[in-house]
């Protein structure tokens, strides 16, 4: 099973090439094109348990549920075309079993079997109007595809930086993270448009976007019509 | 101070590498990432030199403006305590494009456009219109002077119009003009073409100077997004 790559940087699309058996677990929805010879079955990933935190989580998260497809090759040389919803790049990242990848939720694509993901929530929700953030954390081996909303950026971290919310895509175990005020103080912070950043310690790998989905959606929200309730 | 334009033309960001005293500024909510040694800090976006009466009104027109959407007039200021990076992106989709202010030129930029700048650049706000302020139809300006550089973005591609004579542009696509040409903000016709053309309000340039224009309009995607909602 592999990855291609097309129309990078806007308007990317991504083919899996399965073998006779092989199959790929895409994000609910990505799907755009299927060969002959692929079944589909839907899995949800249900947060249920957990007592008193996973109730709680699950209130944060507002209910939320991971859906997947899962899509298996009965024949051989099966395509899958697979797309996110915003304009952006796609990329892969090889999983060699040393180290996870966290994502960001909307982040995530798809993934071959040999690659196992934990939707346990972790994040933060800010008091910053919307402004929330869960990761999937990515183990095994095998790509793992990743969308961007915009361009996509992969550096090396070896030391301290500080990466805003909403422009982060992916990082690899062995980077911490603590949730920071953009400014010194919390007027400062919000009058900064910044709202809450992450500050980034270790060594390993991040993955940035050139624009933020949030910021996005306000700049057009705040010009369409209140919504009726 | 170095400075390189990213991923343009449809995602383009501003990648800044600071040198030990350089300071730029940035719009409010456009940093995408910096390095530990780079500081930052939220200013008003007055001209330094502005009077406090000046800087009292901009301060309330920015809290206002926050409150009722649009951008703030509020900007980031970074600077480095070592060389150390920082990144700019701004809110949609499209390029930005770098502009040198001369002493005596001045340049205008539509606020949504203003992304950053450095050096000693004296900004005003001009508005085109009551209804500016509140988001309307009309037309926001940050009026530019001083000595330095300066970063504006477009939504879509940015196309530079050498002006000799008069020119219109639809509000909508204004990312910014030089200071030499006369400006007017006008409706395109009669009544009439002001209700059912679907073209909004225009800017009628005059004199020699060059205006960019940005290949897409927002308030053209919310008017087509907006029937799209449900009720």
């Amino acid at each position: 099973m592999h990855f291609e790559i097309r129309y990078n940087p806007a308007h990317s699309l991504a083919i899996a090439h399965l073998g006779a058996g092989e199959s790929v677990r895409a994000e609910a929805s990505a799907m755009v094109t299927m060969s002959s010879g692929v079944t589909v079955s839907t899995s949800m990933n249900h947060k249920a348990g957990g007592g008193f935190m996973g109730a709680l989580k699950r209130g944060v998260l507002g209910g939320e549920s991971f859906f997947q497809n899962l899509f298996t090759a009965i024949g051989p040389q099966a395509q899958i075309g697979l797309a996110p919803k915003l304009c952006g790049s796609m990329v892969t990242h090889e999983l060699s079993g040393a180290g996870d990848l966290f994502i960001q939720g909307s982040s995530y694509v798809a993934a071959p079997e040999s690659v196992t993901l934990d939707t346990k929530w972790q994040g933060f929700r800010g008091f910053f109007s919307g402004e929330s953030l869960f990761f999937l954390r990515a183990s095994g081996v095998g790509p793992v595809l990743l969308n961007a909303f915009g361009a996509i950026e992969r550096f090396e971290l070896n030391g301290e930086h500080i990466v805003d919310t909403g422009h982060l895509v992916a990082f690899t175990e062995g980077i911490e993270y603590s949730i920071d005020k953009a400014s010194a103080g919390w007027i400062g912070s919000f009058l900064s448009g910044e709202g809450l950043v992450l500050r980034m310690r270790g060594r390993g790998t991040v993955y940035v976007q050139s624009r933020n989905p949030t910021e996005f959606g306000t700049s057009v929200g705040r010009l369409l019509p209140a919504r009726q309730r | 101070m170095q400075t390189t334009i990213e991923h343009g033309p449809s995602f383009a960001w501003l990648r800044v590498a600071l040198d030990p005293g350089d300071e730029i500024q940035a719009e409010a909510g456009s940093m995408v990432r910096r390095e530990t040694q780079v500081t930052m800090t939220t200013h008003l976006n007055a001209s330094r030199s502005a009077g406090i009466l000046r800087k009292i009104g901009a301060f309330f027109v920015a809290v206002a403006r926050k409150v009722f959407g649009g951008e703030t007039m509020f900007v980031n200021r970074f600077r480095a305590a070592s060389r150390g990076e920082v990144v700019f992106a701004p809110a949609l989709s499209g390029h930005i494009i770098h502009k040198a202010i001369t002493p005596g030129a001045r340049l205008f930029v539509q606020t949504g456009s203003y992304l950053a700048s450095a050096g000693a650049i004296d900004t005003r706000v001009r508005f085109g219109g009551l209804r500016s302020l509140f988001g309307g139809e009309g037309l926001v300006l940050l009026e530019c002077s001083g000595a330095g550089d300066l970063w504006v973005n477009s939504y879509g591609g940015v196309l530079p119009i050498e002006v000799n004579g008069t020119f219109k542009v639809d509000t909508g696509h204004i990312v910014a003009f030089d200071g030499s040409l006369d400006f007017k903000v006008r409706s395109i016709g009669g009544f009439k073409s002001f209700l059912f053309s679907g073209e909004g309000l225009v800017c009628e340039f005059s004199g020699r100077g060059t205006v960019f224009v940005q290949s897409r309009n927002l308030r053209a995607l919310v008017g087509w997004i907006t029937p799209l909602l449900p009720a």
